[in-house]
């Protein structure tokens, strides 16, 4: 409960998401209590009681100032959630401008290569699973395409997916912070074995990146 | 009921050459029901095998080729085939009797209209029957996924024909509906007096009409992609796998309100009568639909926040705004049962249902158009859970709300009211064992339109709860089926008003005579029946 | 007929206005060519309206209107039984068929429309 039923952020771009959805999770419990404690009230309230005295209830129709208030402050609260979108969005989509890491990422029919810069290109399909090895606490810019159709990258404890659509490249950058090893996903239905077009992040210490670079994958 | 015995004997003849041939908007519209209904049932099956595949991981009770045409059909059908349709069918059946014409401006192209709706869906199920099966590429049939080059079967081409057919027949009937009610009101029925089911299907059909053309020029574009040697989405050729998206969701957002805003209509007919008041906020409501339906027209893209190759904040905002006058309608249908006289029949269970259910929809569907949540939510099983508790939870409740509602207005003898009661909690309670699990199972990361997933964690046990209730929704229809035939025996006539209702099709016949009235009531404000009926009354007080 | 001319009128100056904005904020031309589109639809519509609306008079629009007044006015002529309806829907499938599967059946499907229009014509002449 603690996480608010989002996978623990591990990444300082999913900090600033799971914080966003926590905001929205509180407002929309509370929307939801004060609609559905309104709805309950008034059946309990205003239920039909058998055997009473069937005279017709007040034919009210109309009330220009209820329905103004109505109006306006729903309007004022998404214009408050819009703000804090608009932050949370802006801290996620910037880029550093020399990132430490770069990494091309291309999905295929059904499997990913991650290239790195100055660095080997590994890669592998649904029946031999890949693995993208991140440094911690450090920028990887992630230049995303695919050579097919359109699938997309999901790392689901990154909170975070992006489109890789032929013809075009999308970059983006993460910042993992905690070492472990992740799942991710091909989010985008892109033919029958879309279900198993996996691969795994494993973030490790810099300096163990650095050897990994140089041995190559193991 | 004199007038009811007078009715049946001038009937018309009731043999099949008539019902193919009628153009007595009525039978239309029954038959669209029928149609759509029927189709709702095939889709229904569909999802009860996706379900049964999902049950536990890595199950085999469908292959994957199977699997990918099973969610693809099933999600065509149940929006194309049966939520939208009908809406149409029932404002078919409605319109003209709610404004007191006698039948729809233009009777012949309704027909054709219904049976192109028919026949669309007949050619995209027919895909089934080809060597390489059905479309397999879901309802959206990304492009370039549905090129020739990927999807070579002959299912995709015949899903691009049928829901051609589908949705030029769809355009048809919306400027049948406009036309119809901008101009064949009866006397004293002014605009702003006919019921708001009659307003929110002007709402639906202007909404039709600025986006179905889009699909329909995409459908195109990926037809010719396909047999003529066009690559308007082929990137190696200079297309672009980008302007299938922008097409098609210049459609498929406006089509989420088609598919809820004639239910919004059904809604505000509904729990007036059983709170024994106006509906309150006419105007607001009438207002709230149009804003509803322009809002639409500018939020496509927040189904494609993680392309990155959007204007997250314009789309972001602009689906926002569209939370404010649903909110309005829902603060007014609370307020219209406030200090009323609230029974709970079975049309007033499902819409009760409907309001339960359908507030959850709309507020994970804020949740999801701020692009932060979306970059986790989107393509994940949290949008299948966002987008059946709008279609689910809040349309199919208020599709079996409206069924028992009319249902005596048609056949003239009401659905059984303990057995109404039973299909409502079965499909309530199966409805959101089924998708209130799905909520977590995509924040857990469980991406949609897979056949298997994760062994480990929490999703075995999540899904196996989501597939128990979907068989509770099954049982829940199957009670439905049940009261349709014993209450098919009962011979106890309605009457012309059964609810004690307020809009003009309750004071003819039931089922109505072929030309609809024999006699109209004065017409002097929103709820002519009631003014009728409470002749002590002075309804010069309202509009 | 106000009421609609005025909700045809506010839905094109909307469409323009989005129309505008979002090529403004976003310079994408697919969404901004499918709005100028919508702009230009529902502008055409409400344009025709109000050159409509001058012989338009509709008992419907008056709040006092007696149902007497109907009486033996013209509501518009009504055919209670057609065969086209079904037959003109099937020909239609039949041309969008027979594109996927043969071109004999589209080849069908069209004259059959040709034959379905010029008995419309006769019938309606």
């Amino acid at each position: 409960m603690g996480r608010s039923w989002w996978p623990q952020p591990v990444t300082t771009q999913a900090s600033l998401m799971a914080s966003n959805w926590l905001l929205f999770l509180c407002a929309g419990a509370v929307v939801a209590l004060i609609i559905w404690g309104l709805v309950a009230f008034a059946l309990l309230r205003w239920r039909r009681k058998r055997g009473a005295a069937t005279t017709l209830p007040a034919q009210l129709r109309t009330n220009i100032a209820l329905e103004i208030t109505w109006t306006l402050v729903p309007l004022v609260l998404v214009c408050i959630l819009f703000i804090y979108t608009y932050r949370a969005e802006a801290g996620v989509e910037a880029l550093v401008p020399y990132p430490d890491v770069t990494v091309a990422v291309n999905a295929y029919r059904w499997g990913w290569s991650f290239g790195y810069r100055g660095g080997p290109t590994v890669q592998g399909s649904f029946s031999d699973v890949p693995q993208l090895v991140l440094p911690r606490n450090e920028t990887t810019r992630i230049i995303l395409t695919s050579s097919d159709v359109n699938h997309a990258f999901w790392v689901p404890a990154f909170l975070f997916k992006r489109d890789a659509i032929p013809g075009r490249i999308t970059v983006f950058d993460l910042r993992p912070e905690k070492d472990g090893t992740y799942v991710g996903h091909c989010a985008e239905f892109c033919g029958y074995a879309h279900a198993l077009m996996g691969f795994s992040v494993k973030v490790v210490p810099p300096a163990d990146y650095a050897r990994w670079l140089k041995s190559g994958p193991s | 009921m004199t007038t009811a015995r007078a009715t049946l004997a001038r009937q018309p003849r009731a043999d099949l050459l008539s019902w193919i041939t009628t153009t007595d908007h009525k039978r239309i519209g029954i038959l669209y029901l029928t149609t759509s209904l029927v189709y709702f049932g095939v889709a229904g099956l569909l999802a009860l095998a996706i379900r049964t595949q999902l049950a536990r991981p890595a199950n085999d009770f469908v292959g994957v080729h199977t699997y990918a045409q099973l969610f693809t059909l099933h999600g065509t059908a149940m929006i194309f085939l049966f939520v939208a349709p009908f809406a149409l069918g029932l404002a078919n059946f409605l319109l003209p009797l709610q404004i007191g014409a006698p039948d729809m401006a233009f009777p012949r192209l309704n027909a054709t209209s219904y049976w192109m709706f028919l026949f669309g869906g007949l050619v995209i199920f027919a895909g089934a029957a080809t060597n390489e099966g059905a479309a397999a590429t879901g309802w959206t049939a990304y492009a370039p996924l549905s090129e020739i080059k990927i999807s070579t079967g002959l299912g995709q081409d015949l899903w691009i024909v049928g829901v051609f057919i589908v949705s030029v027949a769809t355009i048809l009937t919306s400027i049948n509906f406009i036309t119809t009610v901008f101009v064949y009101r009866a006397p004293g029925m002014t605009m702003w007096r006919i019921p708001i089911f009659a307003w929110e299907m002007v709402a639906t059909s202007l909404l039709i009409f600025m986006a179905f053309p889009a699909l329909a020029a995409d459908l195109l574009l990926l037809f010719v992609d396909r047999n003529f040697g066009g690559h308007a989405f082929d990137p190696a050729y200079g297309g672009s796998a980008l302007l299938w998206q922008h097409l098609f969701w210049f459609f498929g957002h406006p089509e989420v309100y088609v598919m809820i805003l004639p239910y919004f209509g059904v809604i505000s007919e509904i729990i007036p009568v059983f709170s024994r008041k106006p509906i309150f906020g006419y105007t607001g409501i009438v207002l709230a639909a149009f804003a509803i339906a322009g809002l639409s027209m500018g939020v496509w893209a927040h189904h494609m926040f993680t392309t990155g190759a959007v204007d997250d904040p314009f789309f972001s905002f602009m689906s926002f705004l569209i939370a404010v006058p649903t909110g309005v309608k829902f603060f007014d249908w609370i307020a219209t049962m406030w200090g009323g006289s609230i029974s709970f029949e079975t049309p007033m269970l499902f819409a009760l249902g409907f309001l339960v259910n359908f507030l959850l929809g709309g507020i994970t569907g804020v949740m999801i158009a701020s692009p932060p949540i979306d970059f986790q939510a989107h393509q994940s099983y949290f949008i299948v859970a966002h987008m059946h508790y709008v279609l689910g939870g809040g349309s199919l409740f208020a599709i079996f709300a409206a069924l028992f509602f009319w249902w005596p207005k048609m056949f003239g003898r009401k659905l059984r009211e303990g057995l109404g009661a039973w299909s409502f909690w079965l499909l309530f309670i199966g409805f959101n064992v089924t998708f209130l699990p799905m909520h977590f199972m995509g924040l857990e990361g469980m991406p949609r339109r897979v056949y298997t997933y994760d062994a480990t964690g929490v999703l075995p046990l999540l899904n196996a709860i989501a597939t128990a209730g979907s068989y509770l929704m099954a049982i829940g229809v199957l009670v439905f089926l049940w009261n349709v035939v014993v209450s098919a025996f009962d011979r106890t006539p309605v009457g012309d008003d059964p609810w004690e209702a307020n809009s003009l099709e309750w004071a003819t016949t039931s089922p109505p005579p072929e030309y609809n009235f024999d006699r109209l009531p004065p017409i002097r404000s929103d709820r002519p029946v009631f003014d009728a009926r409470h002749p002590e009354r002075d309804p010069s007080a309202v509009r | 007929m106000k009421v609609g001319l005025r909700l045809f009128l506010s839905s094109g100056a909307f469409a323009i206005v989005i129309a505008v904005v979002y090529w403004l904020l976003a310079r994408e031309p697919a969404g901004t060519i499918l709005l100028g589109f919508l702009a230009f639809a529902l502008s055409f519509i409400a344009g025709y309206m109000i050159v409509a609306e001058r012989e338009a008079d509709l008992w419907g629009d008056d709040a006092q209107a007696k149902n007497t007044e109907a009486v033996g006015e013209v509501v518009g002529t009504y055919s209670v039984r057609s065969p086209l309806p079904i037959v003109s829907a099937a020909a239609l499938t039949c041309v969008g068929l027979g594109l996927v599967v043969s071109p004999t059946i589209a080849v069908m499907g069209i004259i059959a429309i040709f034959a379905l229009g010029a008995l419309f014509i006769v019938q309606s002449s």
